[in-house]
């Protein structure tokens, strides 16, 4: 047991004691973390400094906007309704289009409107906010993804999380949704989780469930060496939610889409750290680097040429890195 | 960094302040460390009862010497309508209580009542009494007696080789026992005419040790061996010889007895009164140690007003003996959830379903309490099928879960199984959010997440329950609130842990390669 512990420390793994103390509560100031938890402020943030974000049909906070609700879902490609306050993707309607009266969900099944209205009823009662505040309903634009991940996905949509630390992209992941995981691409519901290396953009091996996988459960396709499109976008986007938010240390989430690109989904400010079984190496001495390096003088383009150098193809030779197998 | 210096060195100062306290009650007040130990406390009463007389009533009355070397914590007297007056008298520092009344008609009681540890068995003979000097010429009055008693004391020296033997001997034919008819040489038989009783044989003991100078005194007290109504009052010899305190006990030594007054009077002196009838009653009373300690008039009586509980209402009292083992609850579940990565339902959740086992025991707690959860559960997704929104829903279960208490409650009582199955309100909330918070768990997570964290808290809590009900512990914390200090360094300290927990080196396994 030593042993583990004394190893793990070695390669760099830090704990979720570390993330919060460390990282969390020391990099996020807890008045700004509205700008996270608040996924609308979110939204109106990154717009407003050219992030691309799925776009927004709509906003239901109390039960005089729910009348309107069928306006803002007239939407033949389907939409998205999911609680501003929620975290770890719960409380998120996928919509994939209208179905005989009703609509369809992402996950196959089909719901009647008065269902969704209960659904949305319950979220903006707080069901799924932190403490059980009151909350609001986003409808917004569904993800048509991009077809470069749909040989590793069953179903719902895979999505990338850059971690930044102080502006810095240091880890960066694919995650692939399984049948398992109900078309969400959270990892801790059975999804599948490939690092990618920052400086090509390349997907390394993969893990499900902390443990190492080489093809993704469903459709037995290789994980590794998948092209993620828009590389460079996608790391300027992240470097430049610590510009939105001021937060040090934060999960980016960015899905691709088919016609426009690289959307901001979300983002958060206490990402898991099971990224780093996915990455196969410990976040510490990436993140000892980057805190090190990282300036506010530094644009968000020369921290994502700095954030290449951190990848672990480019590693220099004396930092302990677990060696691909 | 500085702040973790600063939470270091805050953590370990509270460790070191409620450690500093916890030691010095110990150490230097005497408070014991474990609930276990007792003392057995000794009620002593003197019970008086007699007829009045309509005439001027005095009694008075022999007490314990209030002596450094025993504790009387809790005198009392109960003087009904006479008048009290305590003496002290200078010669034999023996302790008085004169009880007088004008005109007392009909029976009357007075009563004295104190406790005392008892542990006389070791006690000093006080250095004062070895500097006692010579008595009065002995038997001046008598002149028939005086000569005996030179005839005696004489033979006995020359029989004797020193001090020790002379005294020895005196003792022994001071107390040789005599047939009635026996003839014996007989200035003892002249000394002891008129007296020849337990108490003129300590006399003359007394009177012929003084003689050859060695401080002697007739003492009187009872004997600390069984607890009854009627207790005999018992005498004994002290003398002080070659520097050492000794004690003749003609009837046998004792393991355990305590002195009440000096001198070869009477307990009671009484005029005016008539049929007076005078009990000592002796009851043992097994006590917690520390209970002792408190009620004496030491420095800890003193301290525990200021930091202890004592000073509150009995009630209050009782809730704060539940209350201080909570922070012992909360830092085995911070302990368990930052070292070993327990995963619960809510944060303190745990602890307070382990507050809830107290009213129904840990297995009835659990199976009480899985059963509720379970039922609980199902109605919750049956509801969520009627589509009611959140509160309205939280209320239905709630008012379920009364109902099914109830039912158990009645069910049981009219079964007659008295299992001791008190309902209060208290676990009904505790369910009700926990019932609520796992069918949260269930559907945004997985059911066997929800399981999970369920039975992590049920674990955690049954945890908290042992730890909060363990006797030692629930003795510590009460009689030592300054734990809680050290209880708090602890959290303070581990809320600066960093390192791994023990779950995530299962979690990280693939790395450790």
């Amino acid at each position: 047991m030593l042993k583990t512990y004394q190893a793990l420390r070695r390669n760099g793994v830090i704990g979720i004691n570390e993330r919060n103390i460390t990282y969390v509560n020391a990099l996020n100031p807890r008045k700004l973390l509205v700008r996270v938890d608040n996924k609308l402020l979110t939204k109106q943030l990154a717009q407003a400094a050219d992030i691309p974000t799925p776009e927004l049909y709509g906003v239901i906070a109390n039960a005089r906007d729910m009348k309107h609700l069928p306006e803002m879902i007239n939407h033949p490609d389907g939409f998205v309704v999911k609680p501003a306050h929620g975290s770890q993707g719960k409380g998120i309607i996928v919509v994939d289009g209208p179905l005989k009266g009703g609509w369809r969900l992402s996950s196959g099944r089909r719901i009647k409107l008065e269902d969704m209205k209960f659904q949305i009823n319950n979220m903006i009662s707080g069901m799924y906010s932190l403490g059980g505040q009151t909350d609001m309903a986003m409808i917004e634009y569904r993800v048509k993804f991009d077809d470069v991940f749909g040989k590793v996905s069953f179903k719902g949509v895979p999505d990338m999380r850059v971690i930044v630390l102080k502006g810095v992209p240091v880890f960066a992941m694919l995650r692939l949704p399984t049948a398992e995981s109900d078309g969400k691409a959270n990892l801790h519901k059975g999804g599948v989780g490939a690092g990618i290396d920052l400086a090509t953009g390349l997907t390394m091996r993969a893990m499900q469930h902390d443990q190492l996988i080489d093809v993704h459960p469903d459709t037995a396709h290789p994980l590794e060496n998948i092209q993620a499109p828009y590389w460079d976008d996608i790391l300027l986007m992240a470097a430049r939610s610590y510009d939105v938010t001021g937060l040090g240390y934060i999960g980016v989430d960015i899905v691709l889409d088919r016609e426009k690109g690289p959307l901001l989904l979300e983002l958060n400010a206490r990402p898991g750290i099971s990224i780093q079984i996915a990455n196969r190496r410990g976040l510490r001495f990436v993140l000892e680097k980057a805190g090190a390096l990282a300036s506010d003088k530094l644009t968000a383009e020369e921290r994502v040429a700095f954030a290449k150098t951190l990848s672990e193809k480019a590693a220099d030779a004396g930092e302990p890195v677990i060696a691909p197998v | 960094m500085n702040s973790i210096r600063h939470a270091i060195l805050l953590g370990i100062g509270l460790i070191i302040a409620g450690l500093a306290v916890f030691l010095f009650k110990v150490g230097t007040l005497g408070y014991p460390v474990s609930a276990k130990a007792t003392t057995t406390v000794w009620d002593f009463e003197i019970f008086l009862e007699f007829e009045g007389q309509d005439q001027p009533a005095r009694l008075e009355v022999y007490l314990p010497a209030g002596d450094v070397e025993r504790t009387f914590p809790q005198e009392q007297y109960y003087n009904g309508p006479f008048g009290l007056n305590l003496m002290t008298e200078p010669a034999t520092r023996n302790r008085k209580a004169v009880w007088t009344y004008r005109y007392p008609s009909n029976r009357k009681v007075l009563r004295y009542t104190a406790q005392t540890v008892g542990e006389t068995q070791s006690t000093r003979l006080p250095d004062a009494f070895a500097r006692g000097g010579a008595d009065l010429i002995p038997y001046e009055a008598d002149p028939i007696k005086r000569q005996a008693f030179i005839v005696w004391t004489g033979d006995l020296r020359r029989r004797s080789a020193d001090d020790r033997s002379f005294v020895d001997l005196a003792l022994k034919e001071a107390f040789e026992p005599r047939d009635a008819g026996e003839q014996y040489a007989d200035e003892i038989a002249v000394l002891l005419e008129g007296r020849s009783g337990v108490m003129g044989r300590l006399e003359l003991a007394r009177q012929t040790l003084q003689s050859a100078g060695v401080p002697a005194r007739i003492a009187n007290g009872v004997y600390l061996t069984e607890a009854r109504r009627r207790v005999e009052v018992k005498h004994w010899l002290e003398y002080y010889l070659d520097g050492q305190g000794s004690r003749f006990f003609p009837e046998g030594e004792p393991s355990r007895f305590f002195t009440i007054w000096y001198g070869d009077r009477e307990l009671v002196t009484a005029s005016g009164v008539e049929e007076l009838d005078v009990q000592i009653a002796l009851q043992a009373e097994r006590n917690a140690a520390v209970d002792i300690v408190r009620r004496g008039a030491g420095d800890a009586s003193r301290i525990d007003r200021i930091f202890g509980f004592h000073s509150l209402p009995l009630t209050t009292q009782l809730v704060y003996k539940v209350l201080v083992t909570i922070p012992v609850g909360i830092t085995l579940l911070v302990f368990l959830r930052q070292f070993i990565g327990f995963k619960t339902l809510g944060t303190f959740m745990p602890v307070l379903i382990g507050i809830a086992f107290r009213e129904t025991a840990l297995v009835n707690g659990v199976l009480l309490f899985s059963a509720l959860i379970i039922l609980g559960l199902a109605l919750r997704f049956y509801l969520e099928r009627l589509q009611l929104l959140l509160v309205p829903r939280l209320g239905v279960v709630v008012i379920f879960i009364i109902l099914v208490m109830a039912g158990v409650t009645i069910a049981l009582t009219g079964a007659n199984q008295a299992i001791g199955l008190s309902i209060s309100l208290f676990p009904i909330v505790i369910l009700t959010m926990t019932i609520e918070r796992m069918s949260i768990v269930w559907e945004e997570s997985s059911a066997g997440e929800a399981i999970k964290q369920g039975l992590g808290s049920l674990a955690v809590a049954s945890m908290a329950y042992l730890a909060m009900t363990n006797n030692q512990v629930e003795y510590l914390m009460y009689q030592f609130p300054e734990l809680l200090l050290v209880l708090m360094g602890l959290c303070v300290l581990m809320g600066r842990y960093t390192g791994l927990r023990l779950s995530e080196l299962w979690r990280f396994r693939e790395l450790a390669k």
